[in-house]
């Protein structure tokens, strides 16, 4: 990664993407893991895309859920094709940020990481990985 | 003339009172949860897309679901809280909709 800061709002308003290669690999994997996640049912981070609306109702409006798939599907789709350019808008700049924040979320709840003592407790490389994501989002949080 | 007076009485006593009472329906929280990963700059920014509140309101919900694993972020209709509970899910953040007690 060059410098410290991985994404810079300029002035014409687009996001720079200053990930090297090994970053926008990490972003590839993740990105491309939620999509595969909302093409296939038996995915493990299936069920974590996939939480209750209202818990008190044994299923959710259909219309709902079919809603939030699909905009799922679309900001993973546009932040996956959109993981080699050099600038970002604002709506794939948001794509990113969303997807991402799924990755991570998925990430966690199919490892069971649901509090701090579990997270820290995790293998090194689920831990990087975890670490990696929420620096992007970090940073990427900062130019939104 | 006699006549007239008894007939506006008569219509008068069976005239039924009636009352309307204005059941006011409870509204729909939008609740979102704490997690131990999500960056709390990452919660801050998906509330003021989604809400369009000020930074400072973004900031205060975002310490309270820290703090309190938890946090009602929005009230109201029905269809309304669904919709910003699917936009939050869409986001990456835990949420749910329950009534309000």
């Amino acid at each position: 990664m060059v410098g410290n800061r991985l994404f810079v709002r300029r002035r014409d308003g687009r996001i720079e993407v200053r990930l090297n290669d090994a970053g926008r690999e990490v972003a590839r994997e993740a990105f491309g893991r939620v999509v595969a996640a909302e093409r296939d049912p038996q995915h493990e981070w299936r069920e974590g895309l996939n939480p209750p609306i209202d818990p008190s109702v044994d299923s959710d409006d259909p219309l709902s859920t079919l809603n939030r798939q699909n905009e799922i599907s679309t900001n993973a789709e546009l932040a996956y094709m959109t993981l080699g350019e050099q600038f970002l808008n604002e709506g794939e700049a948001w794509a990113w940020l969303s997807t991402l924040q799924i990755a991570l979320r998925s990430t966690a709840t199919s490892h069971g990481l649901l509090n701090e003592e579990k997270l820290a407790a995790c293998e090194p490389v689920l831990l990087d990985f975890i670490r990696t994501l929420q620096q992007f989002l970090f940073a990427l949080a900062e130019c939104i | 003339m006699r006549t007239l007076v008894r007939n506006v009485l008569s219509s008068t006593e069976t005239k039924q009172e009636t009352t309307s009472v204005v059941m006011t329906e409870r509204p729909w929280n939008v609740v979102v949860w704490d997690d131990p990963v999500t960056p709390m700059s990452v919660v801050v920014v998906i509330f003021r897309r989604i809400f369009g509140y000020s930074n400072n309101k973004c900031t205060q919900l975002m310490l309270q679901v820290h703090h309190e694993g938890r946090a009602i972020v929005w009230s109201g209709a029905n269809d309304r809280a669904t919709s910003y509970c699917v936009k939050l899910q869409v986001a990456g953040l835990q949420a749910t909709i329950e009534k309000d007690e």
